[in-house]
């Protein structure tokens, strides 16, 4: 067998059994109604770790995170956290804490106040509030603004008054609603990595929900993919994007490429699929999966992988339709002769000139970046 | 508050002169012709004479008649805390457990507003008389065997007040609940407050504007109130109201009866400015 990219060397394998379990969800299942927002959903998040979920609007990552608070009630299944049952247990004595979406700042008191909030129900000594809420304005940036109400902050201040609230209680899980969606881009890339960093240094679970593929990629260990209410994948951001288990998973991380086709040949791990376009593509099979001769397949390409030229396995002819420069790198799409598209991009590193609209070149990529996708 | 609202302009001011000209008609020189008969001289067979005459104002301070104005504030002030305690609750159940009955629900709060007050107080006089329908019932379970005094006694007027100006105050209470970010309850829960806790330090304290909108709109009108007092309260239970339309009416005495109404005034805008101190101006404000 050839060389694997170093993302398919599984990582998590061995983690698993040294690390504690913050929270575990077995069996989850939500229903409104009729219809299951959430369904049968198995979860293990460690401790210490960024554990993202990842999906589009509707697939149930809040109602999981808000299962996980308290605000909602599993209709089938148990949620753990810290190896306790949290059945029954009402949000106000879960040892988590919430970051919402809109930060849900109190208008009605100022940064000080809002960030003591949890500390003064918990009856903590005056001077120990006094203090820990000076280290945590210190920790969030927000030294100074303590008498300010959150009428008089930007929208990134308050999301940083959200976060101190939170961690100043020192919860074992910290959940974080899409904190960053109502932030302009370079704000959300500085906090992106600011988050990060906290993390690091506070060394609280954090579970965090987003739609944004990209921003998942960015801060998190593992990432749970959802769609439909139901898990897609659990992987670290380099398996999910290298080795994506469907096609769901492939098509929202990221841009891929699709050839459907019939499996011609099947050698241990690698495969020869005839594919509707008339070309013989060679591709790899995730670890596990056992295709067989005949099977009809989809075999995936990301367009990154691609390049001009003869020098890969897979080789084809396809026409230049369209070039779009994008700074870094200039996307090329490009038709098979009987329409189907091609997408790829190459890096704008070299003066090198690239074809034309209306070319006819060759393409190739290395059998290695090429994956046979499950159901 | 932005930048809007500032400057004038003539469409504005066109706008303005309707009211202005309303208002000064018939709310700004009743009000002066007040002040001036309050020191005028009232005839023995009605009629006033202009002047400068204290002596209206130094019979306020007669003890019979502030211990009526007492009464009065101390009747207002009930009234008003007992349509918060019993009006909190419901606009609290019609914002938060309502649903898509809301608006249903509030107008029916409004109902008793489509029958007039007098014909309202008067079936309290139907209910409460001695041989009225709450004591034939409480005969009947046998609580008494003999007819009660419920009329005419001061408990009577506080029901009557309550009950005519309790929309005064869910209504405000409503408004203002309704614009609760019920985010801000799951915030508090989220931080360990209990349901106890995230009310008193997040749903009441947000909710201010509403408690002081609707303790002025009833403490008001309560002290001002002439028909319930009368009807229910009859002779033993003089208010401020009574006592100011008997000067009117029977009394002919307009120059005392104008001197009362200008003391109640001021004695109102004290006791409201003294709450709003207390309780914080910003609050008013909104959130």
């Amino acid at each position: 067998m050839k060389e694997r990219p170093t993302a398919q060397k599984p990582r998590e394998g061995d983690q698993d059994s040294r690390r504690e379990v913050a929270v575990a969800l077995t069996g989850i299942t939500k229903r409104f109604g009729e219809f299951a927002v959430v369904d049968d959903l198995n979860l293990e998040i460690w401790e210490g770790e960024f554990f993202s979920l990842l999906g589009p609007s509707g697939c149930g990552k809040t109602t999981t995170l808000r299962m996980i608070a308290g605000f909602e009630n599993p209709t089938e299944g148990v949620i753990s956290v810290a190896g306790e049952p949290v059945r029954g247990v009402p949000p106000y004595r879960r040892p988590v804490n919430t970051v919402f979406q809109s930060y849900a700042i109190f208008p009605h008191l100022n940064v000080f106040d809002n960030v003591a909030f949890g500390l003064r129900r918990a009856r903590v000594p005056k001077d120990e509030i006094q203090r820990r809420v000076v280290e945590a304005c210190e920790m969030v940036q927000l030294t100074g603004f303590e008498k300010r109400r959150s009428a008089q902050l930007s929208g990134g201040q308050q999301q940083r008054v959200a976060l101190a609230r939170a961690l100043i209680n020192r919860p074992k899980v910290l959940l974080l609603d899409e904190p960053l969606g109502a932030l302009d881009l370079k704000l959300r890339k500085e906090l992106q990595l600011e988050l990060r960093n906290l993390q690091h240094e506070v060394g609280i679970t954090f579970v965090y929900v987003t739609h944004d593929q990209e921003e998942a990629l960015t801060m998190s260990d593992r990432i749970a993919v959802m769609n439909e209410g139901k898990v897609q994948q659990i992987a670290d951001p380099s398996t999910l994007y290298e080795l994506p288990k469907n096609h769901f998973v492939a098509n929202f991380i990221g841009q891929i490429n699709l050839f459907s086709g019939e499996l011609e040949s099947v050698d241990g791990g690698r495969v020869t699929l005839r594919s509707g376009e008339g070309i013989k593509i060679e591709a790899l099979v995730r670890n596990g999966d056992t295709p067989e001769i005949g099977e009809q397949v989809q075999a995936a390409v990301r367009p990154e992988k691609i390049r001009f030229g003869e020098t890969g396995e897979n080789v084809c002819s396809v026409g230049v339709r369209q070039i779009v420069y994008l700074g870094v790198s200039t996307q090329y799409i490009t038709e098979f002769a009987d329409g189907t598209r091609l997408v790829l991009y190459q890096q704008n590193a070299h003066d090198s000139v690239g074809p034309e609209v209306g070319e006819q070149v060759n393409v190739s990529w290395d059998a290695n970046h090429c994956l046979i996708l499950g159901g | 508050m932005g930048e809007k609202g500032r400057g004038w302009n003539l469409g504005l001011a066109g706008l303005l002169t309707p009211v202005t000209i309303w208002l000064g008609l018939f709310f700004l020189i009743p009000l002066l012709l007040i002040l001036a008969y309050s020191f005028g001289t009232s005839g023995v067979y009605g009629g006033i004479t202009l002047g400068f005459n204290p002596g209206n104002y130094l019979k306020v301070f007669d003890p019979l008649y502030l211990q009526i104005i007492g009464r009065t504030f101390f009747i207002a002030a009930l009234t008003t805390l007992l349509c918060l305690a019993l009006g909190y609750p419901l606009a609290y159940f019609i914002v938060f457990k309502g649903y898509r009955r809301r608006n249903l629900l509030i107008l029916l709060v409004m109902v008793p507003f489509w029958t007039s007050l007098l014909i309202r107080a008067y079936s309290w006089v139907v209910i409460l008389s001695g041989n009225g329908i709450a004591n034939k019932f409480l005969q009947f379970i046998g609580v008494t065997d003999e007819p009660l005094t419920l009329i005419f006694t001061p408990e009577a007027v506080l029901m009557g007040m309550v009950y005519s100006y309790l929309p005064f105050m869910i209504l405000p209470l409503y408004a203002s609940l309704e614009k609760f970010d019920t985010r801000l309850k799951e915030a508090a829960k989220d931080l360990g407050a209990s349901r106890w806790q995230t009310f008193w330090r997040v749903t009441f304290p947000l909710s201010m504007p509403g408690v002081i909108a609707g303790s002025i709109l009833v403490f008001i009108p309560s002290a001002g109130e002439f028909v319930i007092p009368q009807l229910l309260g009859g002779s033993r239970t003089v208010m401020t109201g009574t006592l100011i339309q008997t000067q009117f009416g029977a009394a002919r005495d307009w120059a005392f009866g104008s001197a009362l109404s200008v003391m109640l005034a001021v004695l109102l805008l004290a006791a409201i400015l003294f709450y709003v101190r207390r309780v914080g101006t910003d609050k008013l404000e909104g959130m």
